[in-house]
């Protein structure tokens, strides 16, 4: 069967076309195929300055120079931010970052220490989390050891306040259970 | 034939007066009673809607969680507050002449009490949960205290109406026999088998006096409590240390206003232009003068310091309250139910029985909407405003099912004392007691001898 001339120059030009875009996106994704970068943490210690240094390596070993890392320390409900706002890799793909002395931990002093890197043209998004005895352990009060006060729980009001009140109520309920008791004693009356 | 048959029975035109409407009941008491029962039903109809659909049916929102549920039961608290007035403050200072007046006060005191009780369980989202009140108690909680308090008031206040009421209740069950056999047992039991020998007498008398110096310190203590759950939250316009005498005086004025109200009705209905004289209604006149006064001078304290000083979010209260949105009705309450009262009330031609109930109505109405501006206007006012707050919060217009439930907690407050009334002789017949208290000593003896 032999198509019409004008059907065989659209098709041979859709082709050329269709391979031109194939082409091209399968250039374009090659050349920002995005790879994963590595990070590793450290800690130092030297005088009482704690400094934690991250460094960046790409999937050969290399160091990543001018990555873009956030750094964080994870609370209850949410993430905060600690140290400089943007930190950057130098060189040699290391970040130094003097760490707060500050931060309250887990019973124990842990500090969970959350290192993100995200919206790089270069590595995927990747977040890398490390713990580490940094921080202030807290003591969890016992709630039975909870001081006696206005706003602690009911098992812990003021001693002061439980004495007045239950006093006060002891005193009117023993006038009225006295006046109740009277009442009782009128109905046997035999007169 | 009845009738004739019941009149013989009266001994006295006295007995027939006081007694007489406990035996016979007249078709304006049955209209009365319906018309109380339909605005209840409606009041009711109201409340399923607010069970089923919980208090969304309300316009009680986040910045104004309390509306006219609670500005209502701070009224009853108050009016409740009438009983230790009369039978307590007057009682003490030997005002014979207010003994009339005991029993009234009494019936209002319980009544008011009891639905000062439920409004508070209406205004819950989940009443089901009530007891947990109860269970989970914390005594650091001003709520706490106000449910204590209310309870032993509640108590009281149905002692101290027993008590006045036992001579009574035993004339009731020796006299009055043309009426049902559950009223003939009702009087019987309640009459807890008072003889009217002098020992009963004697100790009855005693825990009178008892109770009636009992009843003052917790009147004053329900409802300092209940101007507490106001002063110990910090919004503008509470945050006072006069809000307890400013709150008590209030109280005992809108207390005086509802016996002379009540007292007007009484003696028109019950025909008791006998018992409920003129003389007691210029007496009860002067004492509502005296008691504006007084509450006119906390009036003062309480908004003058925070008007002078205009501090923020206080001054804007003050201003919302004295030029603002809720000025028109500020200003009727506090001339035509404080001011004007007093004025007139000076004057003797208005201490007569027609105009003192006109003006004790304004005072009782002003008493009511006085409550609303206590609560609302402080409400719609919070120290820590909220981000991005729904248009809904900024106002509170109540809804018809908070009206309806609220018209019908007043017909429950009224159906309660028109029961009571047509129960009990509203009039002490049987005052014995109280005239004992009138001899000597000396002679008592003897006669006891």
């Amino acid at each position: 069967m032999k198509l019409p001339k004008y059907i065989n120059t659209t098709i041979s030009r859709l082709s050329i076309l269709l391979i031109i875009v194939y082409l091209n996106s399968s250039f374009m994704y090659g050349q920002d195929s995005m790879e994963d970068a590595s990070i590793t943490v450290t800690f130092s210690e030297e005088d009482g300055v704690k400094t934690l240094i991250a460094a960046a390596t790409d999937q050969e070993g290399l160091p990543i120079e001018d990555l873009e890392l956030y750094f964080y320390v994870k609370r209850t409900f949410s993430l905060l931010p600690i140290g400089d706002p943007f930190n950057s890799t130098d060189e040699n793909g290391i970040i130094e970052m003097e760490f707060a002395n500050d931060l309250p931990g887990d019973t124990e002093g842990n500090l969970e220490i959350v290192i993100k890197l995200f919206e790089s043209d270069l590595y995927n998004d990747m977040t890398v989390e490390v713990t580490k005895d940094w921080g202030i352990p807290i003591i969890i009060e016992d709630p039975k050891s909870e001081k006696r006060s206005l706003w602690s729980a009911a098992a812990n009001a003021p001693l002061t306040l439980i004495v007045l009140i239950t006093s006060m109520i002891a005193a009117v309920w023993y006038i009225i259970c006295y006046i109740i008791f009277t009442l009782f004693k009128i109905s046997r009356i035999k007169d | 034939m009845k009738k004739d048959k019941l009149t013989q029975e009266f001994k006295t035109e006295r007995e027939r007066k006081v007694l007489g409407h406990l035996v016979f009941t007249s078709p304006k008491y049955k209209l009365w009673v319906a018309f109380l029962i339909l605005i209840i039903i409606f009041g009711m109809f109201g409340y399923y809607r607010q069970l089923r659909y919980g208090l969304e049916v309300t316009a009680m929102r986040d910045y104004t969680s309390w509306g006219i549920y609670i500005s209502n039961f701070v009224f009853f608290v108050a009016i409740s507050l009438v009983g230790s007035l009369i039978s307590s403050i007057l009682k003490l200072n030997k005002n014979d002449w207010a003994r009339p007046l005991t029993r009234i006060s009494e019936m209002i005191a319980v009544a008011a009490i009891i639905c000062a009780a439920v409004i508070i369980i209406v205004d819950m989202g989940r009443p089901d949960r009530f007891f947990f009140v109860i269970t989970h108690l914390r005594i650091q909680s001003p709520i706490i205290w106000d449910v204590i308090i209310i309870s032993t008031y509640l108590t009281i206040s149905l002692l101290l109406l027993f008590i006045s009421l036992l001579p009574d209740i035993a004339v009731c069950r020796d006299k009055l026999t043309a009426i049902p056999k559950w009223k003939k047992f009702m009087y019987r039991v309640l009459a807890i088998n008072w003889k009217n020998s002098d020992v009963q007498i004697a100790k009855l008398r005693k825990v009178t006096t008892i109770l009636a110096i009992t009843v003052l310190p917790v009147a004053f203590a329900i409802h300092t409590v209940t101007s507490w759950l106001f002063a110990t939250t910090w919004r503008p316009g509470w945050d006072s240390t006069n809000l307890g005498p400013y709150f008590v005086s209030g109280a005992f004025m809108a207390g005086a206003a509802v016996i002379i109200f009540a007292m007007y009705l009484l003696r028109i209905h019950l025909n008791l232009k006998e018992y409920i004289t003129n003389r007691h209604f210029d007496k009860m006149g002067r004492l509502l003068v005296l008691l504006s006064l007084v509450y006119l001078y906390f009036n003062i304290n309480e908004y003058l310091g925070p008007a002078f000083k205009m501090v923020g979010v206080e001054g804007e209260h003050i201003i919302e309250l004295f030029t603002g949105k809720y000025a028109p009705m500020y200003w009727l309450v506090q001339v035509g139910g404080l001011i004007l009262p007093i004025i007139f009330l000076i004057f003797r031609p208005f201490r007569r029985p027609l105009p003192i109930f006109i003006i004790s109505f304004f005072v009782i109405l002003g008493a009511w909407f006085k409550r609303f501006l206590i609560v609302i206007p402080s409400l719609q006012h919070p120290y820590l405003p909220i981000q991005g707050v729904d248009e809904s919060y900024l106002h509170y217009n109540p809804t018809w099912e908070e009206w309806a439930i609220t018209m019908a907690s007043f017909a429950w407050l009224l159906l309660i004392i028109t029961v009571l009334i047509k129960l009990f002789p509203v009039i002490p017949v049987h005052d014995k007691i109280e005239n004992k208290e009138e001899v000597e000593p000396k002679s008592l003896k003897n006669e006891a001898s």
